[in-house]
């Protein structure tokens, strides 16, 4: 009885003292130094720092040289002057990849680039070679009669200008603007004439600026395809990539793709996957890819912590050092359906709306988009090869077709887990030759999709350009092309830490053909050791209960 | 009699172990969201003027994330999405007693990635918060967790709105006062 009264007792006292720790004092008043934390940014004010580029150290002053001290008409006359000096400038870019936008790929023997794949953005170079030849290193290419032998169609200014001033406009056939125009169409905005002679007069290396005024706005604009190359790259703070850095490394797009001859290394076409022959000696030409993490880093470049050199047999490096792409400015693209391109309002004008962002996100002329900023990769094995899917290759409508494919494998002693981004979209295709169709997009005549709105012109001369048959029926089918991710390189203190691969869940689940301690589980493991937890408690109990039954014995 | 101080402490202590264990979960209360951070944050705006009958006004969006960018180092994308409404602030901040808690002003409402890529709404749990200080912050903070409710609904048969990006002070460039909110 006595027993029972003091435990009610103890248990009003337990809820009494609960409640009165659940009241605490109103504020407690203390005297305390004010330190000013570093108050998040708002948005509205900030401006971006500007930050030096680099100055140039040529022994050439161009502004000095009599060739291009008189005014041009146009660009192939500034390739002209270059060349009285350059000599074999011209024959050089012909043959790299910028030129020819060529390349057979030598395991698959597939033909590849620009020219000849397929891809989920705009679809296809076919057609449209006035405005995709913004990006092409010619002048003057708008048709499959361009004469890819004629060195005065170089144009060596769209990686040599030093002056940013250098713009050459979809539309235009790779030539910038001779005249004053107005641009963007309808804007009411105009550029005035390209002023040929100063920008010749202050040629220089490339930079990434230069490089990126293609790269940086691949697939229709700035971030929208790579996902780890936007303009925020020009003049990048330290946290956006490393190597970058305006204000430390400030590293050139050259300084890692070398070039030889004006053959760029390190395209996406021929990547190299995985690499074991330590760091590359620069000005050593033994034919490896000097574009690469290890080519400057070595086999093991972790000192600090060297267990991390044990994952380099099965990881790029960049699965763990690129924790996440579209870190700059902008949002990446992430998806695109051209299925619903061509709603117009109804007085049948083009309809453009805006995300909360102020991206586009439905423009009549292209479908509907969606974006994404610090993108988590998705991870894929990656020998270095990949096959594409091209024109004339059978797709079946009922599945996501791959236009590319990462080969590789976790047997594969070539492979590693690569980070990418993968770009979904929809597009069309001919529902009874099974192949992927490509249109007219953009350009004069009325077949033009951007002009009409008309799928059935468009597809039809779109395919007519290629060797494909098109039976003229089509419907649009959900496809994905993977890009890797191998930019935008943060700092080591933000790589991926362990516990975002090692729990369950974590960054690699669902990658076949590891096992990785914390995500993956041995049942009969866990059965043991969770028996032997068990048993423990059970003992414990009862020998706590035997031991309190025998002192009430013995009173 | 020991026994009961004993139960007594014991019962104190279970209690502060339970309050520690729970108190961060209890004090705020994480939604996921179907939407990207940016169509999160402008969506919990537009949700935010459309109580403007009840006082609420935007006085601020932050991105803390910039903050941590502009010192050299990565983190996932976060925006804070601050209100105020006068009808709950104006009564605290005329007390002595609970002047204090303009501490709390404004009303901040935080959206952010995870690792796991997807978008959280963060909120105050205000509900659990007035009920500490007394019945009449009780009563305030009470209405404000009704209010919060609604700023975080996500439907997704509106329109994505479009972002605000207003400054600390209102859109305005004003000094705050009623711009503000607060």
């Amino acid at each position: 009885m006595m027993n029972a009264t003091r435990l009610k007792m103890g248990y009003v006292l337990f809820l009494v003292g609960g409640l009165l720790l659940s009241v605490p004092g109103f504020a407690t008043v203390e005297k305390s130094s004010t330190s000013a934390a570093a108050p998040a940014a708002s948005i509205a004010p900030a401006a971006a720092p500007q930050k030096a580029e680099q100055k140039s150290k040529s022994t050439a002053d161009h502004s000095k040289f009599e060739e291009l001290k008189r005014n041009f008409r146009n660009g192939p006359e500034v390739t002209k002057a270059c060349l009285k000096c350059h000599t074999e400038a011209g024959k050089q870019v012909q043959h790299t990849k910028h030129w020819t936008w060529e390349y057979v790929n030598p395991v698959t023997k597939q033909k590849l680039g620009k020219k000849h794949v397929i891809n989920n953005f705009c679809t296809s170079v076919k057609t449209n070679q006035t405005f995709c030849s913004a990006c092409h290193v010619g002048y003057g290419w708008s048709d499959d009669s361009f004469d890819f032998s004629k060195e005065a169609n170089v144009d060596c200014l769209a990686c040599h200008d030093t002056t940013g001033k250098y713009k050459k406009i979809p539309g235009l056939s790779g030539h910038p603007n001779y005249k004053t125009m107005e641009w963007p169409p309808h804007s009411g905005r105009f550029r005035e004439p390209t002023d040929l002679k100063k920008i010749a007069q202050n040629v220089g290396k490339t930079s990434r600026a230069s490089c990126g005024a293609c790269h940086f706005y691949g697939g229709g604009g700035d971030a929208v395809k790579h996902g780890d190359l936007d303009s925020s790259l020009k003049t990048p703070e330290r946290y956006l990539d490393v190597h970058m850095d305006a204000e430390g490394l400030n590293f050139s797009c050259g300084e890692c793709h070398l070039s030889d001859a004006h053959k760029v290394t390190g395209s996406r076409y021929a990547p190299t996957a995985a690499e074991k022959k330590g760091a590359l000696l620069r000005g050593k030409d033994d034919g490896r890819n000097p574009t690469t993490c290890r080519a400057c880093h070595g086999d093991a470049p972790h000192t600090e912590y060297a267990k991390l050199n044990d994952h380099t047999d099965k990881l790029a490096c960049q699965t763990c050092h690129i924790p996440e792409f579209a870190r700059g400015r902008l949002p990446t693209k992430m998806t695109w359906d051209w299925s619903t391109a061509g709603r117009l309002d109804e007085k049948g004008h083009r309809i453009q709306a805006k995300n909360s962002g102020g991206q586009v996100a439905y423009d009549s002329k292209k479908g509907d988009f969606t974006y994404e900023r610090y993108v988590k990769p998705e991870y894929v094995w990656f020998n270095g090869d990949i096959k594409y899917t091209l024109f004339g290759d059978r797709v079946d409508g009922s599945d996501r077709v791959k236009i590319n494919e990462f080969m590789g494998g976790p047997d594969d002693p070539n492979s590693r887990i690569w980070p990418v981004k993968v770009f979904r979209g929809k597009q069309p295709y001919d529902v009874e030759n099974k192949t992927l169709a490509v249109f007219h997009t953009a350009g004069k005549g009325d077949a033009a999709f951007w002009g009409n709105y008309n799928w059935d012109k468009a597809l039809k001369v779109g395919m007519a350009s290629t060797a494909v048959a098109f039976s003229g029926k089509y419907d649009f089918v959900e496809t994905e092309m993977s890009w890797p991710i191998t930019h935008m390189v943060a700092p080591k203190e933000d790589a991926l830490s362990c516990v975002q691969c090692h729990k369950e869940n974590g960054r690699l689940e669902g990658l076949k053909g590891i096992y990785m301690p914390g995500n993956n589980n041995w049942p009969i493991i866990d059965f043991l050791g969770y028996s032997v937890a068990l048993l423990a408690l059970i003992g414990v109990l009862i020998h706590g209960g035997i031991r309190y039954l025998t002192s009430r014995k013995g009173g | 009699m020991v026994k009961t101080i004993l139960g007594f402490i014991a019962g104190i202590a279970l209690v502060m172990v339970i309050a520690i264990s729970f108190a961060g979960s209890l004090m705020m209360k994480e939604h996921e969201s179907p939407f990207g951070v940016e169509e999160t944050a402008a969506r919990v705006q537009a949700n935010i003027q459309s109580l403007e009958d009840r006082g609420w006004k935007l006085s601020a969006l932050r991105d803390p994330a910039r903050a941590v960018a502009a010192s050299g180092s990565n983190v996932l994308p976060v925006l804070l999405v601050e209100a105020c409404s006068t009808k709950y602030s104006g009564p605290l901040l005329k007390d002595d007693e609970t002047r204090i808690l303009s501490i709390l002003m404004p009303c901040t409402i935080t959206v952010y990635k995870k690792d796991d890529g997807k978008t959280y709404i963060g909120t105050m749990n205000a509900g659990l918060m007035g009920r500490m200080f007394g019945a009449k912050v009780a009563s305030i903070m009470g209405e404000v967790a009704k209010d919060q409710a609604k700023f975080v609904e996500m439907d997704p048969k509106k329109p994505a709105p479009l972002l605000i990006k207003t400054g600390p002070g209102g859109g305005g460039g004003g000094a705050g006062g009623d711009a503000a909110g607060c």
